[in-house]
């Protein structure tokens, strides 16, 4: 039969019996709506996610720490050498060691005390180029290559205890560092004792606020050269060691890569690679689950419809049994009766489809225009200080192919569900059809 | 002449509810080209089995059917739909119009099936009908037109694929005589100009009179042949 005449029939079907096609046609539109709405919705809200936590770590800095989780902890130490093999691997633009120094007590000139809980001893020049945006520092002595092995920088939180008061220190200013150097052995309990050393240093440079960024927080530290560290530690038969490896990558993407490379440069379960991306791949993986499976839901209200559609056209086929016999009589195949009916529930599918695909993006912009309303002015106190976390505001994405997968899924849904009553119709005995009442 | 439509003891049994029929007990018959044939019979003689069974509505359970020398029963469901397409025309007592398509379309439908192109297909149709004397109808849909009217846009969907041959079950039945008659002299008439088998099963014996031949249908088999 020809497909034009087909269509034509199946338009006019539906055209006579219109509150029924509308009402089928409507359960299919809520289908849809539902299935795009949650889809677009939770595609939105992956995104920004994904976006706020890319925003809130370094994507580009891989850290190399000591010890791994499950192995139980190493103290493995790291050398230049490891340093100098890690520059080698490809993808990697720069490396920084750090010596964690501990817990140390400063005093400045007017006699003033403040404790830094996370004293470090770096390579300035390298850390610099590690860190360009982070560590950022108010400095009245040139750049860090010209400063003398006395140096300290000083983080925000460290220099301003109280917000509201004068700083510790100012660039420039001489402040005195107390810190443990050794432990003592002795012969009574509790048989060592700590051995403290108090140093000079000048502060070359203060840093400004900057937050975390996810895994570190330099507004607590305090930094001195790692030359001076190994001075100061020096232990002589050992090359100097230092406690974990800052590596800036070329591209975040290639960081699952090169933290492979990394770890194959050390005996296994040695150390440990914390990877923001493979972390933030992780995040992601978990939340297009969670989309798949609310969309998986919404899908159950289009199987709803399509048991509706299955209903109407029982009852359909049942109402032009007569009409059936009449085509077979004239020469109409069993296939051509299938399609007669297939084709009106395709119809139905098509045209909820293209109802359904505006109006569920309509249905995620009115719920993402309400979740934005409810949390407006709400202060979020998160570790992400970024002003941008302070309102939820997800905006849904429409995916042009998502409205075509939808629309293809509903007209298929419709046909799968059609199937059953057509083949009733296209198995009818043109004889007793006939003589059908 | 070779047969064009033949019988070899064709046997039907069909349930009713809970009652079998036995409506076809060894009919046999043959139809030439271009005959005028009448199946004459009473009510319940198993004319319309008959007329089905030749048709290739339906498939008997017995003996063999051949229309131009094809029989019918190797035929697949797909096939004998064919043979109903293009090589027989069938015309009902209750017309068996498709309500909501134009007299057009209707008798335009078994072109359709055909795939022939709309344009071929409309002026088939419309020539069609304009034969059958309802040239000025053509956009009425069925609601809208006459016992006999309908009845002639049957004849014109019949004959529009130029089948073989026609079978008419009771094709007066429904009408009144002097419409009734209308359409037997129309039936006569394409008989004659178009040279077309025609076999017409009806219960009335003036019907069956106009008829070059007229097989007496009693309980299931044929009972006699009258030649005009």
């Amino acid at each position: 039969m020809r497909r034009k005449q087909i269509l034509t029939m199946a338009w006019a079907n539906m055209k006579q019996r219109r509150l029924r096609t509308s009402l089928t046609t409507l359960g299919v539109i809520i289908g849809i709506t539902a299935v795009i709405g949650l889809a677009s919705l939770g595609e939105g809200f992956r995104v920004t996610v994904t976006q706020r936590m890319e925003q809130g770590f370094e994507l580009n800095v891989l850290t190399v720490i000591p010890g791994s989780l499950f192995a139980g902890l190493s103290r493995e130490r790291f050398t230049d050498e490891n340093v100098y093999n890690i520059l080698q691997i490809n993808g990697v633009e720069m490396a920084a060691q750090v010596m964690q120094i501990g817990n140390v007590t400063l005093h400045n000139e007017e006699g003033n005390e403040v404790r830094a809980f996370v004293a470090t001893a770096v390579n300035f020049t390298e850390f610099v180029r590690v860190f360009p945006d982070r560590f950022e520092f108010e400095t009245i002595n040139g750049s860090p290559e010209q400063w003398k092995n006395d140096t300290m920088v000083i983080g925000y939180k460290v220099n301003h205890p109280n917000e509201t008061e004068a700083p510790f220190a100012r660039a420039g200013d001489n402040v005195n560092m107390t810190f443990l150097l050794k432990m003592k052995q002795i012969s009574t309990p509790p048989y060592s004792v700590p051995v403290f050393e108090t140093r000079n240093f000048t502060v070359d440079g203060t840093l400004s606020k900057k937050g975390t960024s996810g895994l570190t927080n330099f507004d607590y530290w305090i930094f001195i050269p790692l030359d001076t560290a190994r001075e100061i530690y020096a232990i002589p038969d050992k090359p100097p060691e230092s406690d974990l490896i800052f590596v800036k990558v070329k591209d975040p993407d290639q960081s699952e890569r090169i933290a492979d490379d990394i770890e194959a440069l050390f005996p296994p379960y040695r150390i440990s690679i914390l990877a923001p991306m493979t972390f933030i791949r992780q995040v992601d993986y978990i939340l297009s689950l969670i989309q798949l499976f609310l969309t998986s839901i919404a899908s159950i209200s289009l199987l709803v419809a399509g048991i509706g559609i299955m209903n109407i056209t029982t009852v359909s086929v049942m109402e032009r049994t007569r009409e059936i016999g009449i085509m077979k009589a004239i020469g109409a195949k069993n296939t051509t009766i299938l399609t007669m009916f297939l084709a009106e529930t395709a119809l139905i599918g098509l045209l909820g489809g293209l109802i359904g695909v505006p109006t569920g993006y309509g249905l995620s912009y009115l719920l993402s225009y309400m979740v934005s309303r409810f949390t407006m002015g709400q202060q979020q106190d998160t570790v992400f200080h970024t002003p941008e976390t302070q309102r939820a505001v997800v905006t849904p994405i429409f995916s042009p192919a998502w409205a075509v997968g939808a629309i293809l899924f509903g007209i298929i849904i419709c046909i799968l569900f059609g199937l059953y009553p057509a083949r009733k119709a296209a198995k009818l005995n043109p004889v007793e059809a006939l003589r059908y009442e | 002449m070779p047969a064009i439509l033949e019988a070899r003891e064709v046997e039907k049994t069909y349930r009713m509810g809970k009652v079998l029929v036995s409506a076809l007990r060894g009919a046999t018959l043959k139809v030439e080209q271009g005959e005028f044939v009448a199946i004459f019979g009473s009510s319940g003689s198993g004319k319309s089995t008959l007329l089905h069974v030749l048709g290739g509505l339906d498939r008997p359970d017995k003996g063999s059917v051949y229309i131009d020398r094809i029989d019918l029963s190797t035929l697949n469901d797909a096939k004998l739909a064919e043979v109903r397409l293009h090589k027989i025309g069938f015309v009902f007592q209750f017309f068996n119009l498709l309500p909501r398509l134009t007299a057009l379309r209707n008798v335009e439908l078994p072109l359709t099936l055909a795939d022939v192109s709309e344009k071929e297909s409309i002026q088939k149709a419309t020539d069609m009908l304009e034969l059958v004397g309802l040239k000025e109808r053509i956009k009425h849909r069925p609601t809208e037109l006459s016992g006999g009217e309908q009845q002639r846009v049957a004849i014109a969907r019949a004959l529009i694929n130029d089948p073989k041959i026609v079978l008419a079950d009771e094709p007066t039945g429904n009408l009144d005589t002097t419409t009734g008659w209308e359409i037997v002299r129309l039936l006569k008439r394409l008989n004659e100009e178009k040279r077309q088998t025609f076999v017409i099963v009806t219960h009335d014996q003036s019907v069956a009179e106009t008829a070059n031949r007229m097989l007496h249908l009693k309980d299931g088999v044929i009972q006699g042949v009258k030649r005009r």
